[in-house]
């Protein structure tokens, strides 16, 4: 069992540890009841805020870029998730002799992410699915070919989640963004955007306590010029014709997304 | 100005290649490469309550140094010989992400070294465990601080030690009790801990055995030699000094940079006092 693994290399507080049992908690019956809870409607994104660079305001007056400096990064934000990510690459690969350069990807959630127990330093099963999740979302926008014997290495950090589907939509925009700060050659940059169906009702980007109330979720990562999708997820059941009015639904979210993230990007030249 | 352009690829790939020589050029003219001036801090920025999934938390930048602190408050039995006092546990995370300076898999030696002088520092000095304690003997928190660390450019310490002292400033711990084994709190009702003192620290960096510059970032940090750390409280009390590396760093240096860190404490105060939560 990796919780019986004590590493000795971080300071450890006692074997065991758990949350309190918590008392008046406003659990409502539905989150729906009256509305969203934000007042959202049904198929409205939380608002987006997007930086590439460094976090500070402006870029330092020497700019000078720092040795250690990764060749691209992006801090991003939708409603209260925060996902930070750095690109390095393209840099030597580990396979010399490969005619297509390869993207990786290392996903954790900060210890104290998510809204309940505190996660451990080991990486979890999920964060592992989630990277390779994240790899096979948007691999298929860079333009490998372009960079044989390199590698490319984007690097993520969850620092608040809100709403799991959520979570990794805004990871693969924050990487996106991140990656045309660093300059990879893409086909074209990839949004993506979540859907929770609660009843017969699609509600786009769901937050925490709509997605426990949820019975099914969506993910798409989407390419609006190229109008193709690079990655479905989808948990719980549904009718294929239900799947059918997401995917149409999602998509259009995404082309949406990826206007702001695009318009970000072009005002960040200037 | 026709110019600029080539002659800004010049100071780059010089700074590349050749970095030692690159610093010098500027330290011997009595500045730095950033325009600052020797004894010159860059400013900080501290914003408290940053993360809402923590029970206390915090976000501090220092130049393009940026860092996130996350308390989470949870419950655990104590230790059979402090049966009331809980844990505060401190970790500092140096992940590829802040520089390309990290691999990625365990901490680095830099970041133990970081997480536990960070640890004894706040143990000792800022957090009285007895405050921890629910029901001795059966019950204490246990404050769980992560310092993920978002860009790395130097100093890494200090904006650490600000942050964690910023967010244990935030850190409200839910009324808790306990019946029959069993802790329940309530989320609605939060206490501020008491804490025993502000830390304020202040870093100072031996560059090539000569130049003793303040708040050092990343590119300085690679030529040092030695560095002085010094904490010092809202009294002025010096909490902890703590000099590294072989460098020669004379007895008036430090006393002067113990002079400046105390000097800065009005001004620091400030800073943390005006960053509020949420």
């Amino acid at each position: 069992m990796a919780a019986n693994i004590i590493d000795r290399r971080r300071i450890n507080g006692p074997q065991r540890s758990v949350e309190p049992l918590y008392t008046h908690v406003d659990a409502a019956a539905d989150p729906f009841a009256s509305g969203r809870g934000d007042g959202r409607a049904l198929d409205q994104v939380r608002p987006i805020f997007v930086k590439t660079g460094p976090l500070s305001a402006h870029r330092s007056e020497s700019a000078l870029s720092s040795a250690a400096a990764a060749s691209g990064a992006a801090f991003y934000e939708q409603g209260k998730i925060r996902v930070s990510c750095a690109v390095y690459g393209p840099r030597q690969g580990r396979r010399s002799s490969a005619r297509m350069g390869s993207f990786d990807c290392d996903f954790r959630y900060a210890p104290f992410a998510c809204s309940w127990k505190r996660r451990s330093h080991v990486k979890g099963a999920d964060e592992r699915e989630i990277s390779l999740m994240l790899e096979h979302a948007i691999a298929p926008a860079i333009r490998l070919e372009a960079y044989p014997k390199a590698c490319i290495d984007a690097y993520v950090t969850v620092i608040e989640s809100d709403g799991k589907a959520a979570t990794i939509a805004a990871a693969i925009n924050c990487i996106s963004a991140a990656l045309a700060d660093a300059g990879i050659e893409m086909y074209d940059s990839v949004a993506a955007c979540s859907m929770g169906l609660t009843g017969a009702r699609w509600v786009a980007d769901c937050a925490q306590p709509e997605e426990d109330a949820a019975s099914c979720s969506m993910l798409i990562a989407y390419m609006p010029s190229a109008d193709e999708v690079t990655y479905i997820l989808q948990h719980g059941k549904t009718t294929p014709e239900q799947t059918d009015q997401a995917v149409q639904t999602c998509t259009n979210m995404c082309a949406r997304v990826y206007a702001v993230i695009c318009r970000y990007l072009q005002d960040s030249l200037e | 100005m026709a110019n600029t352009g080539p002659v800004t690829f010049a100071i780059e790939a010089f700074k590349r290649i050749h970095p030692v020589e690159f610093q010098r050029r500027f330290l011997s003219q009595e500045t730095r490469h950033d325009g600052r001036a020797f004894g010159q801090f860059r400013e900080t920025h501290v914003a408290k309550g940053t993360v809402s999934t923590a029970q206390g938390s915090s976000t501090v930048r220092i130049g393009d140094t940026t860092v996130v602190c996350g308390i989470k408050a949870e419950v655990s039995e104590p230790d059979v010989k402090t049966p009331d006092e809980g844990y505060l546990v401190t970790n500092v995370d140096l992940s590829p992400m802040c520089s390309a300076r990290f691999r990625a898999g365990p901490p680095s030696e830099s970041a133990q070294v970081a997480s536990e002088h960070v640890f004894r520092l706040f143990n000792q000095n800022v957090v009285d465990l007895k405050e921890l304690c629910i029901e001795s003997g059966q019950a204490v928190w246990v404050l769980s601080a992560d310092i993920v660390c978002l860009r790395h450019d130097g100093n890494i310490l200090d904006a650490a030690i600000v942050a964690l002292m910023a967010a244990l400033e935030d850190l409200k711990l839910p009324q808790a009790k306990i019946e029959s084994g069993v802790v329940s709190a309530d989320k609605s009702t939060g206490r501020p801990l008491a804490l025993r003192r502000r830390l304020f620290p202040a870093t100072y960096t031996l560059v090539d055995d000569a130049y003793l510059v303040a708040d050092a970032d990343d590119a300085e940090e690679q030529l040092a030699t030695a560095s002085v750390l010094v904490v010092v409280d809202e009294r002025g009390r010096v909490a902890n000094v703590w000099k590294r590396g072989a460098g020669p760093i004379s007895r008036q240096s430090i006393s002067q940079c113990v002079d400046v860190a105390t000097g800065r404490v009005p001004k620091m105060a400030e800073v943390l006092d005006a960053a509020g939560g949420q």
